[in-house]
C-alpha cells in the first residue's frame, strides 16, 4: 500500500462500514467537547471505541481518534481523560490541535503516535518543525488553503508524514481559528466542535422555498428544489454593494479525486476523507469509491470517475478541487 | 439545480399499501420498539436529552404519518393520516422509501437533505440525536419482530428483497449519481 485513505466514522456502525469498505485507517472521536464533531447522537463512548479498534485491527485498518478542539482554561480534564482512553483502547494515533494538549500527550502518553489536526493549521516548513521537534508530531493533516504546488514544496522542507482532504466538507478559512457561529450563538467550532450548534438551527418552510435560521437570524434561503447546503455562517447569504451571494464561501464539496496522483506524486502520506457527521451510506459509498480509485492509480489503470459516482452526495449539489487548483473568484 | 432523488412509491404499490391504514400498525410497532429497547437498551443512550422529543415523519407518498417518541422501554408510535394537524418538536417529510432508507442505512440524511428528497423542521439537535441512533442501531425488520435465528435472517431477507425491489420500480436505488 502506498497511499493511505483515512476515513470517518461518527459511530460504530459508520466505523464498521468504512472498514468493510476499504479503509485503510479509519477516525472518530469521543461524545463530547473534545472533538471537532460534536453534535447529539454522534461519536463513541471508551468502551465503543476499544471495541471499534478490536474491529478495524481485525482486518488490518488503524483508527486514530481526533481529540483536536481547544482545550478551555481551567477545565483541561474531558481532553486528559480523551487521551487516556485512546491510549487504553488500542488506537493507532491521536490526532491533536491544542498545545496544551499536544504537550500533556508527549509528556504523559509517550507511546502515542501524535497526528496534528488541519485545526492547527500548520502550513509553513517552521511550523511544521516546531510540532515535530517540540512534540514529536508523526503526521501533519494539511489545511485545505494549499494548492499541489505548494504541498510538493512543503513535503521537500519537512521529514514528518502529510496528510491532504480530498473529498466532503470544505473549510477553507484559516482552520482552527474559526468563530463566526459564536457571534450569533455564543459556541463556535474550535471550542465546541460545533460549526453551528444545531439547538440553534431551524429551517422554516415557505412560498418562497426553505428558510434556513441560526439563533434567529435568517442566513439563507433556497427556492423549492433547489439544492442545499450546511447551515452554517459562512455558507450563508449576504447582501454587500447590493447584490445578494454566499459571500464568504458557496455551499459545495470538495472533490480532489482527479488530483490523487498529482497529491501522492507531492510527497502526500494519507488522503483524508471529511464526514464524520455523515451517515454510514455515505461513508461506505464514498469510501468504496475512493478506494477503487487509488488503486486504479496505483494499478496504472483509467480514473474512477469519482466525481460522477458521488455526485448525489455533495453539499449544495457542487464539487470544487479547492485551493488544490486555486480558481477560486 | 439538480433534480430530486427519486423515490415517491409508483401508483401500483401505493395500491397495494392502502389496506395497512386499517391494521394496527402504530400499537405493534410501540410493542416491537420497546421489546428491541428491551434487548439492546445502550442504543437509546445516544438520544440523551431528547428521548422524550416527539417526531412526526410525514410519508408524502403514503398519506400516512408516524408520529414517534422514541423513549426505549416508553417508546411511543402512533400512525395517523397526514390530512390530520399534530403539533410535534420535529416534523419530517419525505416519500417512504427514502424514510425506510434513512432507518437501514442505504440513504445519507445530508445528502438527502442536499438534494431535497426530504424537507425537515423544528428542532434540528432532536433530529440529529434520533438521525444518529438510527443510524448506529442498524435495525432490521427482525429485531422488531422479536425473531432469531432462521426465521430472522428469512423475515430479513424478504423484507430487504421487497423494498430494494420498489426502489428500483421507483428509480431510488442509489444516493451516489445525481438522479
Amino acid at each position: 500500500m502506498s497511499i493511505e485513505l483515512v476515513c470517518p466514522a461518527g459511530t460504530p456502525s459508520a466505523l464498521r462500514a468504512a472498514v468493510d469498505a476499504g479503509a485503510h485507517s479509519v477516525y472518530c472521536g469521543f461524545r463530547d467537547e473534545t472533538n471537532a464533531r460534536n453534535f447529539p447522537g454522534l461519536n463513541f463512548s471508551p468502551e465503543e471505541l476499544t471495541e471499534g479498534v478490536r474491529y478495524a485491527h481485525a482486518r488490518g485498518a488503524k483508527v486514530l481518534v481526533a481529540i483536536n478542539t481547544f482545550a478551555k482554561a481551567g477545565a483541561f480534564d474531558p481532553w486528559k481523560k480523551a487521551l487516556e482512553n485512546a491510549e487504553k483502547s488500542g488506537a493507532d494515533a491521536v490526532i491533536l490541535a491544542d498545545l496544551a494538549v499536544l504537550d500533556h500527550a508527549a509528556r504523559n502518553h509517550p507511546a502515542l503516535r501524535l497526528h496534528l489536526s488541519v485545526q492547527a493549521a500548520a502550513a509553513t516548513p517552521e511550523a511544521i518543525e516546531f510540532y515535530q521537534q517540540t512534540f514529536g508530531v508523526k503526521r501533519i493533516v494539511l489545511p485545505r488553503v494549499l494548492s499541489v504546488e505548494e504541498i510538493a514544496t512543503l513535503n521537500a522542507a519537512v521529514s514528518v508524514e502529510t496528510e491532504a482532504f480530498v473529498f466532503g466538507g470544505l473549510c477553507p478559512m484559516t482552520e482552527g481559528r474559526c468563530s463566526l457561529s459564536s457571534y450569533v450563538t455564543g459556541r463556535s467550532p474550535n471550542l465546541s466542535g460545533v460549526c453551528s450548534p444545531p439547538e440553534h438551527v431551524a429551517y422554516e418552510e415557505g412560498p418562497g422555498g426553505t428558510a434556513t435560521k441560526l439563533a434567529g437570524y435568517t442566513i439563507d434561503r433556497v427556492a423549492k428544489g433547489a439544492p442545499a447546503g450546511y447551515p452554517t455562517l459562512c455558507k450563508g447569504s449576504f447582501v454587500a454593494e447590493g447584490k445578494t451571494s454566499h459571500l464568504f464561501e458557496d455551499p459545495v464539496s470538495l472533490n480532489a479525486s482527479t488530483l490523487i496522483a498529482a497529491l501522492a506524486r507531492a510527497g502526500v502520506t494519507a488522503l483524508k476523507i471529511e464526514g464524520r457527521q455523515r451517515g454510514k451510506g455515505y461513508v461506505a459509498e464514498v469510501v468504496r469509491t475512493f478506494r477503487a480509485a487509488v488503486e486504479a492509480i496505483e494499478a496504472g489503470r483509467d480514473e474512477v470517475e469519482v466525481e460522477r459516482m458521488l455526485a448525489g452526495l455533495v453539499e449544495g449539489g457542487r464539487q470544487t478541487s479547492g485551493a488544490y487548483k486555486k480558481t477560486w473568484r | 439545480m439538480v433534480d430530486p432523488i427519486p423515490g415517491e412509491l409508483p401508483k401500483p404499490l401505493r395500491l397495494l399499501a392502502f389496506p395497512s391504514r386499517f391494521l394496527p400498525l402504530g400499537p405493534a410497532l410501540t410493542l416491537a420498539v420497546r421489546r428491541f429497547a428491551r434487548r439492546r437498551p445502550a442504543v437509546f443512550e445516544r438520544l440523551g436529552e431528547h428521548a422524550r422529543a416527539s417526531f412526526l415523519v410525514e410519508a408524502t407518498d403514503l398519506g400516512q404519518s408516524f408520529l414517534i417518541i422514541p423513549d426505549g422501554m416508553r417508546a411511543e408510535i402512533k400512525v395517523l393520516s397526514s390530512r390530520s394537524r399534530r403539533e410535534a418538536d420535529v416534523h419530517v417529510k419525505g416519500p417512504i422509501l427514502v424514510l425506510l432508507g434513512l432507518i437501514d442505512g442505504t440513504f445519507d440524511g445530508d445528502a438527502l437533505f442536499f438534494n431535497r428528497a426530504i424537507t425537515v423542521s423544528g428542532k434540528t439537535d432532536a433530529l440529529l440525536a434520533l438521525r444518529n441512533t438510527i443510524e448506529d442501531a442498524e435495525l432490521k425488520p427482525s429485531d422488531l419482530a422479536g425473531l432469531t435465528g432462521e426465521a430472522a435472517r428469512l423475515l430479513d431477507k424478504a423484507v430487504f428483497g421487497a423494498i430494494a425491489g420498489a426502489r428500483r420500480l421507483s428509480g431510488s436505488q442509489g444516493q451516489g449519481e445525481a438522479a
